[in-house]
């Protein structure tokens, strides 16, 4: 056997402590964990070798590392290991690790997933927003402009122009950020790996083949659960991403194109009647994401003493997104119900945190879906997976 | 005052033997109160046994010697302590001792047997034979007398056993008897049972019927055992001539037994060997995570094992297995970490290493016994005069539950002359 030099970083071993994978010491080697695992390739499976590189802090070995992201946290590997070393959940701290590594600007990946930073990243966008409603004079409800009918109207709230650009522009940095990101990380894990070559995009089909059907979420044994819930959030998430598009067509849309409204399809300014189709994809987008999320919850709670509670990375993005979908929903209703002094606060939670979810994408556990979706591609170019 | 020379020892097993002749040999009475129908316990459904691979008699028939030939020592068998009254030096303890249905005058001649038309599933083979209602334990047993299972014997079952005893040995209007044993001192020797290792759902056993424990594999292997020491697989009755070995079944895990068993290494190496010997042509792997063999003489017996080209040793912890449907071979899952991949290997037959499990863990004596959290006697607590002996502190082999026995005796001994001392 060759010989090789490795340079273990102790502060990487204690990061990944703090991240949620304070058992990780425990591991004694066994291998009992790559056998459970229903998803690892049979040539060098995961998670064996992460635990033994996470205890030696092989940091480099670990960050270029595509397998830990073919990893779904099934928890079968945790549920089985004989010593509660929790693989499944030091795997996870070593995402978030791999996350925050990759995304730029780098302090925004320290801070997101971390407890300290929480309020600051909050008060981006209260401040923001509430300069902006200050600045119409809109903090006094009294003074929000109402629709023709009295109803409640939350373009008259928090005008368009003012919506597009806070979150056009955070759409716009989270994408400039993934998009560094997965060529910082791609740069990396191709460094060590040679690409077999071969036709990217049969790669990047087949993966997304995998991702729409949740293959391999359905082959998880302990928290087969698991399937069905990230499904409902998956798209719920989806749908959404959809009636935010429509909806920019239907502002922009009927100047653009010079298209003009019909009995069913309604142009302009919200609000929409609820016959809309657009208006029928939100609400069942968003009643995907409520139901879904909440199954995540239950799930978690129910599968922790065999799967582990999961770390403040991920009750975060848990908690953002039912914050999201729950005052996505309430937002909603008050408006139909015509309670002015709930609906605005609650559209106002709403705004903040879908800014939130946004702006923080890069850093938070949403990053997962393009960090997971590049290196499921990776294991297919590198023949890892077919 | 007898009890003030009076060592009571809970279990016949080969702790519980040794205590007992060693202090009566050492001029004190001792009594031995044994669940089983024989004595000899665990030592006795071995094929062979550390150190010296000799079969179980080989140990035990000296020990009965010593028993016959020394007059201090009762025993009682089919008997259970109920209850422990007392102090040190002025214990009373209460025994439950069920009827055998076969009184001193049996010769061991086999006729009841073979009149009884009824069966019962020999435990002393783990189930893996049968054998009439009315038996003789094993060949060996010791005290060398029949049995009636009475729960097993049908209606029809009882006259012509009574019928073919030509000695008056047969008695059905035995009934369960409660006496009292005063002693000074106390030696528990109770023992270990087999981890009930099916707990393991991802292991197979009891599922996939070539899979069986390592205990089973003793009397797969023993000639006086079910297939008389062929070792072929449940099954088919197959040769087994491919055989994997796997560690840790359920020992050194949290979810089931924390704590390292001590023996089951040696053991599977042992094992090794009986099929080997048996099949020149067999090949054998075991498959560990840390192979240890505690001590120069177990190190060797590695080393020895380890130059047998057909035992292969791999490093990984086997964590599923199971059936092939057509052949019924077994299939065994494992990652192999010095070469760094999964395997899937198939076999005639698996043997499950299983560990040890102090007989505390299960059913307490009816005194206040200090455990572990493992379940091991907690052994410095223990109430004065009361000394526990091997498995039940921790696993440890024959040889070694023999040290201890011998140890704990001069324990007793000194209690008892202390209390004998105070009280003149």
């Amino acid at each position: 056997m060759a010989e090789q030099v490795i340079s273990p970083d102790l502060n990487f071993v204690k990061d990944i402590i703090r991240n949620g994978g304070e058992s990780l010491k425990k591991c004694y080697q066994c291998a009992t964990c790559s056998v459970v695992c229903n998803v690892t390739p049979d040539s060098k499976p995961f998670p064996r070798k992460e635990m033994m590189w996470a205890q030696w802090g092989l940091k480099d070995k670990l960050l270029d590392n595509p397998d830990v992201w073919l990893c779904h946290q099934c928890s079968d590997c945790t549920a089985y290991c004989p010593r509660g070393a929790k693989p499944g959940e030091v795997l996870q701290a070593v995402r978030k690790l791999t996350i925050s590594h990759y995304s730029i600007p780098n302090f925004l990946g320290r801070a997101v997933g971390d407890q300290r930073f929480l309020i600051i990243l909050f008060l981006v966008p209260v401040v923001i927003l509430l300069t902006i409603l200050g600045s119409l004079g809109h903090l006094n409800i009294s003074e929000i402009p109402r629709g023709e009918d009295g109803g409640i109207v939350y373009s008259k709230f928090m005008p368009v122009p003012y919506i597009d650009t806070l979150f056009g522009l955070a759409a716009a940095f989270a994408v400039f950020s993934f998009i560094m990101g997965v060529y910082r990380y791609w740069k990396a894990i191709s460094r060590n790996e040679g690409i077999k070559g071969g036709d990217i995009s049969k790669s990047l089909i087949s993966t997304i083949s995998e991702i729409l059907l949740h293959k391999r979420f359905k082959k998880c044994d302990v928290t087969k659960a698991r399937a069905k819930s990230h499904l409902y959030v998956f798209y719920g998430f989806v749908g959404l991403a959809i009636t935010t598009t429509w909806a920019i067509a239907y502002l922009y849309g009927y100047e653009f194109f010079g298209i003009t409204a019909s009995s069913l399809f309604h142009f302009g300014e919200s609000p929409y009647p609820l016959y809309d189709p657009l208006k029928i994809l939100g609400n069942l987008s968003a009643l995907a994401l409520i139901v879904g999320i909440t199954l995540v919850v239950l799930n978690r709670l129910a599968n922790k003493d065999k799967a582990g509670i999961g770390s403040y990375f991920d009750w975060l993005f848990i908690t953002v997104v039912f914050v999201i979908a729950a005052t996505g929903i309430l937002t909603e209703l008050t408006r139909l119900a015509n309670i002015a002094v709930l609906a605005y606060p609650i559209y106002f939670i709403h705004l903040t945190f879908v800014f939130f979810l946004f702006a923080y994408a890069p850093f938070s556990k949403m990053a997962h879906m393009v960090y997971r979706t590049t290196a499921m591609v990776f294991a297919r170019q590198t023949g890892r997976e077919v | 005052m007898a009890e003030k020379k009076t060592v009571l020892v809970i279990g016949g097993g080969f702790s519980g033997l040794t205590a007992a002749v060693e202090a009566a040999e050492a001029g004190f009475d001792a009594v031995i109160v044994e669940k089983n129908p024989y004595l000899g316990g665990r030592v006795a459904q071995h094929n062979k046994y550390f150190w010296k691979l000799c079969p179980p008699t080989c140990g035990l028939e000296m020990n009965f010697k010593r028993i016959k030939n020394n007059g201090n020592v009762r025993f009682y068998t089919l008997a259970e302590v109920e209850d422990i009254k007392g102090e040190e030096g002025n214990f009373d303890v209460a025994v439950k001792v069920n009827p055998r249905y076969v009184n001193d005058k049996c010769v061991g001649c086999d006729a009841c047997a073979q009149a009884c038309p009824s069966y019962r599933d020999n435990e002393f083979n783990f189930g893996m034979d049968k054998t009439k209602a009315a038996y003789l334990p094993f060949e060996q047993a010791f005290p060398f007398q029949y049995v009636i299972d009475e729960k097993s014997c049908a209606p029809d079952c009882k006259k012509p056993c009574l019928d073919a005893c030509k000695y008056n040995a047969i008695d059905f209007n035995m009934k369960t008897e409660t006496i009292s044993i005063k002693a000074g001192a106390i030696v528990m020797a109770t023992g270990w049972n087999l981890y009930d290792v099916s707990k393991a759902d991802n292991l197979g056993f009891g599922v996939v019927k070539n899979v069986i424990t390592n205990m089973m594999m003793e009397r797969l292997s023993a000639p006086n055992g079910p297939t008389k020491g062929k070792i072929v697989r449940p099954s088919d009755g197959k040769e087994v001539k491919n055989i994997a070995f796997v560690q840790c079944a359920g020992s050194r895990d949290e979810n089931h037994l924390p704590y390292c068993s001590y023996i089951c290494c040696l053991a599977s190496l042992k094992q090794t060997t009986y099929v080997r010997e048996q099949y020149p042509d067999s090949k054998a792997q075991i498959f560990y995570i840390d192979l240890r063999t505690p001590g120069l003489y177990e190190h060797r017996f590695l080393w020895k094992v380890k130059d047998d080209t057909n035992v292969t040793l791999t490093k990984g912890k086997v964590a599923k297995i199971t059936e092939d449907p057509e052949t019924k071979d077994v299939i065994v899952e494992v990652e192999d970490i010095h070469a760094g991949g999964k395997i899937k290997a198939t076999f005639d037959m698996v043997v499950l290493a299983a560990g040890m499990v102090p007989s505390t863990r299960d059913s307490r004596i009816a005194a206040d016994i200090p455990l572990t959290e493992e379940g091991f006697v907690n052994a410095p607590t223990l109430k004065k005069g009361i000394y526990a002996v091997g498995t039940l502190k921790s696993p440890v082999d024959v040889a070694r539950s023999a040290q201890d026995a011998t140890g704990v005796v001069m324990k007793s001994i000194q209690s008892l002359k202390s209390q004998s001392l105070k009280r003149r």
